[in-house]
């Protein structure tokens, strides 16, 4: 007798196993997804990102400050490339990765034996976006590791510098200070790690969108093709709701209303991310925008992940 | 005595695709009706494009039925809570090429909530039966077809189940692959476990099924027990070992005087299959 099949017969009508909880099950998709991208070699990747990281060190931004602001450039110039890099690594990824693993699984039936257990399609959709996201939270950190530790050397030697030309120049003790909190201020902030975390915030509720598309999409070319286009209107959607509450038209406020409502509702407002600029000049990033930057994204993941799910609930396949 | 609820009940299924270019409506499914008691192997027959797919879609909840009803083990199919019992293998299935033979049973062992020792245990035990114990580290990508047929049937068996879906299971696949698939649904059926079956390899049905459906253009045209529907009720045969031709001819004798008429002596035929395996595996050809 082999043992393999011989328990079922052996109790039938109790062999089922107990079914572990539905957050069990979509964080075993959300592993297996994180898997199947990691073996697809995307943290090559992080190796582009740490020699753009380091030759950032000797690029240079257009200088409008005078030679007491040297060094600052640099150290700006870290940031804004790394941000840079961060950002398109993750709205690349997030688009190709998302867009490509729902139509993979159809295409190669392999969502039929994932169907044919006891797995309900929710939990599939929200184990796959997990994944991505978990991608993009792992890369992103060890980029941020990297970005903080080329920052925080380069910040050191500025800072030397910086002091030294001070005292070379003759600056008050209460100056030399000042000196010192901008520079620091131009380092690896708390205010840097929240520009990391709103890429990472951008990059879930581009996933979210793709992960819409693909539920209704017939190929992985037209999915990331439809994300890319929502995420540059997504930069232009702040100025159309403008320029529609701006309507003088009489009669024509309520439907601007609510045109622009639910515009705000279909397409992120992706300029509200645009707040990682100001963090790369120096300032300080207030938690009341972080708060509202995850509230937005969370809202909007949330909101594409509910809208993906009634559709693939009702998807034949 | 009390009804038995049956492993599988599809009552007059019908179901329409719509069409790419026109508002018609395709009928894959035509009032389909199919009821498997438990332990039963039922095979459902048919060309390329019957519905035959279709229907076992409509089983799986992967499909929605235009009209009519599926249940498995009394539950609708439509509920995820029906697939508990259900192991399906697919046509030509591609499972995750960057997962090993055991990564891939570990991840569909935990869809069905099992785990630690549980787990491991029935994945060695699977992987025994299925005889891949030797590639089981190995990445599915360099699987052959036979083999990714073999961890397809170990990952519909995982989670134990009284039923089984096979749509063409040895689809593509050399004889000797399909016979451990044959056998391997024997056992299946010896153990007391529910096949539903989905091939057009009649001879491969005819050896493994105790029902049989054959479905045309999405109708059910024939159904019922394999033996009656394939015997020849007013013929009868006698095979001997070692008959010398005086004793056939007084057989053939007996039967002109007792008004039979004898059809056709000669020696059987052994299959194709069954002779491929003699000089390839060293199998008994009777």
């Amino acid at each position: 007798m082999s043992p393999a099949i011989s328990a079922s017969s052996a109790n039938p009508p109790s062999s089922s196993p107990a079914r572990g909880s539905r957050i069990q099950l979509i964080l075993v998709i959300a592993m297996h997804a994180f898997t199947q991208l990691v073996r697809m070699k995307v943290f090559y990747f992080l190796a582009v990102f740490a020699v753009i990281a380091i030759v950032s060190n000797f690029f240079s931004l257009p200088q409008h400050e005078g030679p007491e602001s040297l060094g600052v450039n640099v150290l700006r110039s870290i940031k804004s490339w790394s941000l840079g890099t961060m950002t398109l690594f993750s709205v690349v990824l997030s688009v190709v990765a998302t867009a490509l693993l729902l139509p993979k699984d159809v295409e190669d039936r392999t969502l039929y034996t994932i169907l044919a257990k006891p797995v309900p399609r929710f939990d599939y959709l929200a184990g796959k976006l997990l994944g991505v996201l978990m991608l993009m939270f792992v890369s992103l950190f060890l980029m941020d590791l990297l970005m903080t530790g080329v920052l925080h050397v380069r910040t050191s030697m500025v800072m030397a510098d910086r002091i030294a030309m001070a005292e070379a120049m003759g600056y008050t003790p209460v100056e030399i200070t000042s000196l010192k909190i901008e520079t620091l201020a131009q380092g690896p902030t708390w205010s840097l790690q929240g520009a990391v975390f709103a890429v990472f915030l951008r990059a879930v509720v581009i996933a979210s969108v793709a992960l819409l598309i693909s539920t209704f999409s017939t190929s992985t070319l037209f999915t990331t093709i439809i994300t890319f286009m929502i995420y540059f209107i997504g930069h232009f959607q702040a100025d159309a709701r403008t320029f529609f509450l701006q309507s003088d038209t009489p009669g024509e406020g309520t439907f601007a209303r609510l045109f622009s409502l639910l515009l705000s509702l279909i397409l992120p407002d992706f300029q509200l991310f645009n707040v990682i600029d100001s963090v790369i000049e120096g300032q300080v990033m207030p938690i009341v925008t972080l708060v509202k930057l995850t509230a937005v994204g969370l809202f909007y993941a949330v909101f594409y992940t509910l809208a993906s799910w009634f559709i693939f609930a009702e998807k034949e396949f | 005595m009390a009804e038995t609820v049956p492993a599988v009940e599809i009552r007059n299924l019908l179901k329409d695709f719509p069409t790419s270019f026109r508002r018609q409506l395709l009928r894959a499914v035509d009032g389909v009706s199919i009821r498997i008691e438990a332990g039963e192997v039922y095979g459902l027959i048919g060309p390329n494009g019957s519905g035959k797919s279709t229907t076992m879609k409509a089983l799986l909840g992967l499909v929605a039925p235009t009209s009519g009803s599926c249940s498995i083990f009394g539950k609708d199919s439509m509920k995820v809570d029906s697939r508990q019992d259900v192991g399906f293998l697919p046509e030509n299935p591609y499972f995750y090429k960057h997962l090993s033979g055991i990564e891939t049973l570990r991840f569909y062992g935990k869809l069905c909530g099992l785990g630690g020792k549980q787990l491991t245990e029935r994945i060695n035990e699977l992987l025994a039966l299925v005889d891949l114990e030797n590639a089981r580290d190995r990445r599915i990508g360099g699987y052959s077809k036979g083999m990714l047929q073999r961890i397809g049937l170990a990952q519909a068996l995982i989670q134990e189940p009284r039923l089984v879906i096979l749509d063409e299971p040895t689809a593509g696949v050399d004889p000797v692959g399909s016979r451990q698939i044959r056998d391997l649904i024997l056992k299946l059926r010896e153990r007391g476990i529910t096949v539903f079956l989905c091939s057009h390899l009649l001879e491969q049905v005819q050896e493994v099924c105790d029902h049989v459906g054959i479905i045309f253009r999405g109708k059910m045209v024939k159904e019922g027990r394999l033996e009656d529907l394939i015997a020849i009720e007013d013929q009868t045969e006698i095979i001997l070992r070692n008959a010398t031709p005086e004793l056939v001819a007084e057989i053939q004798a007996l039967a002109s005087r007792s008004g039979a008429d004898c059809l056709r002596t000669g020696k059987p035929r052994t299959t194709l299959e069954r002779l491929f395996l003699r000089e390839t595996q060293g199998d008994d050809p009777s």
